[in-house]
């Protein structure tokens, strides 16, 4: 297990872990925007850049890299907070927030970098997407892949095919639960649920009569795992019951 | 959409049918599609997506990312002028100014009978020969607007 060094701190972490760990386990923080537990990272916002020297270099020579998709390795030595690091990171809010100027999560990443307002000329059309990617990994990480990047340079932006309801969404809402802006709207009611311009229909626990799901995605998980439909129609509410009924069962048995 | 196809889908299946059925086959088969129809019909992508087994968002991503593929139909002929720094100080202005006046089209557009398509590119490599313009296939060095005539008239058919 590779030793490094973070901010002058030692760690020690698994084989094959990315930087982004071994920061986290020396209880440093890095700054993240595309990066997601679970995904695959991507390497996309370059928010996470640090100062990283291998153990054959200078002493004084480091590279920078992106933290969350660089691999660990014995005798590294990280620093997070170095002034070009720093310099670095407040370009990649400095643009964000031209493209992004209304977004509360930019503004609030830009003023703890010391940005107030960006130095770049201002979005005409401002957006909350920053492009980070999730919505379309996460889409692509459960197997429907129903958005995707679209267009590129200035026109660039996550779209279903041909900009019309994506005919492979289920109505999962990964993407919009994913996005770190909110950029994606969605609406839920008991009978049905909106999003990228389709409309679903919702599961109902037969119970309660609570929705659950979108009928589409029960049966997207179903025919993947062989589960049968009635376990994703039941609610939590549902399931708590069960459980209930059965602890009260237990106690009848004990007594 | 799907349903109905508008164009003829057997161009497509005889491209389709040269290709392994997979994911990297994906930009070989959009250009010869490309090729076939001038264009990137929809439902063409759709029956794309579903032979080679990719998202159809995957296709519609890689379709809309290069510059060399129309989602629109396009002209039989398709115009390039060149706007490069050099073109523009030679005078690339008036010759797409003067192909407005010929044609009643601008940079982007196609003319009602399909007949061309004009688009502005930026330096085609060739500054020595400012201002270039390509009709089709054929490359016009020091282009003059007043020749435009003659340029529409032996540019030929776009193979593009
Ligand atoms: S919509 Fe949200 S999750 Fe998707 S790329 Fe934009 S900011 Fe990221
Ligand atoms: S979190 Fe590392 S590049 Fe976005
Ligand atoms: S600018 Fe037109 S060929 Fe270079």
């Amino acid at each position: 297990m590779p030793t490094l060094k973070v901010n002058g701190r030692k760690v020690t972490v698994a084989e094959d872990v990315y930087l982004l760990e071994a920061c986290r386990a020396a209880g440093v923080e890095v700054p993240t925007l595309c990066n997601f537990d679970g995904l695959e990272p991507w390497g996309g916002c370059r928010l996470c850049v640090v100062d990283m020297s291998l153990a054959k270099w200078d002493d004084d020579w480091f590279k920078m890299v992106t933290a969350c998709n660089h691999p660990v390795e014995e005798g590294m030595t990280v620093i997070t907070d170095s002034e070009r690091v720093l310099a670095t990171r407040r370009v990649v809010l400095d643009l964000l927030l031209a493209r992004c100027p209304e977004t509360p999560l930019i503004q609030r990443l830009a003023r703890e970098h010391g940005i107030e307002e960006t130095s770049y000329e201002l979005n005409p059309e401002p957006t909350d997407c920053i492009l980070c990617g999730l919505c379309t990994r996460v889409c692509d990480h459960i197997g429907v892949s129903a958005i995707a990047s679209t267009d590129r340079g200035w026109g660039r932006e996550i779209a279903p095919p041909f900009n019309e309801p994506p005919p492979d969404c289920i109505g999962c809402l990964a993407c919009a639960e994913i996005c770190p802006t909110d950029h994606i709207k969605f609406t839920t009611s008991n009978s049905c649920r909106t999003i990228w311009g389709r409309e679903f229909e919702m599961l109902r626990d037969p119970k309660t009569g609570e929705a659950v799901i979108t009928k589409a995605q029960a049966e997207h998980f179903a025919a993947r795992s062989g589960v049968p439909m009635t376990y994703f129609e039941t609610s939590d509410r549902s399931k708590r019951l069960e459980v209930a009924k059965t602890v009260e069962r237990l106690r009848v048995v004990k007594s | 959409m799907a349903e109905q196809p508008c164009v003829d889908l057997s161009k497509t299946e005889a491209i389709l049918g040269s290709y392994p059925h997979e994911e990297p086959s994906l930009i070989q088969v959009l250009q010869d599609v490309h090729r076939a129809y001038n264009y990137l019909p929809c439902d063409v992508l759709v029956r794309v997506a579903e032979v080679l087994e990719v998202p159809l968002a995957k296709v519609f991503s890689v379709s809309t990312f290069y510059k060399a593929f129309s989602l629109e139909p396009q002209g039989d002929t398709i115009i390039k002028v060149c706007t490069g720094t050099a073109c523009h100080i030679r005078g690339a202005g008036q010759l797409v100014e003067e192909l407005e006046r010929k044609l009643g089209i601008g940079a982007g557009e196609t003319t009602e009978d399909l007949k061309f398509t004009v688009k502005t590119v930026n330096c085609v490599g060739a500054c020595a020969m400012a201002p270039v313009m390509i009709v089709g296939e054929k490359y016009w060095g020091g282009a003059k607007p007043a020749r435009m005539s003659r340029y529409l008239a032996e540019g030929g058919s776009d193979e593009n």
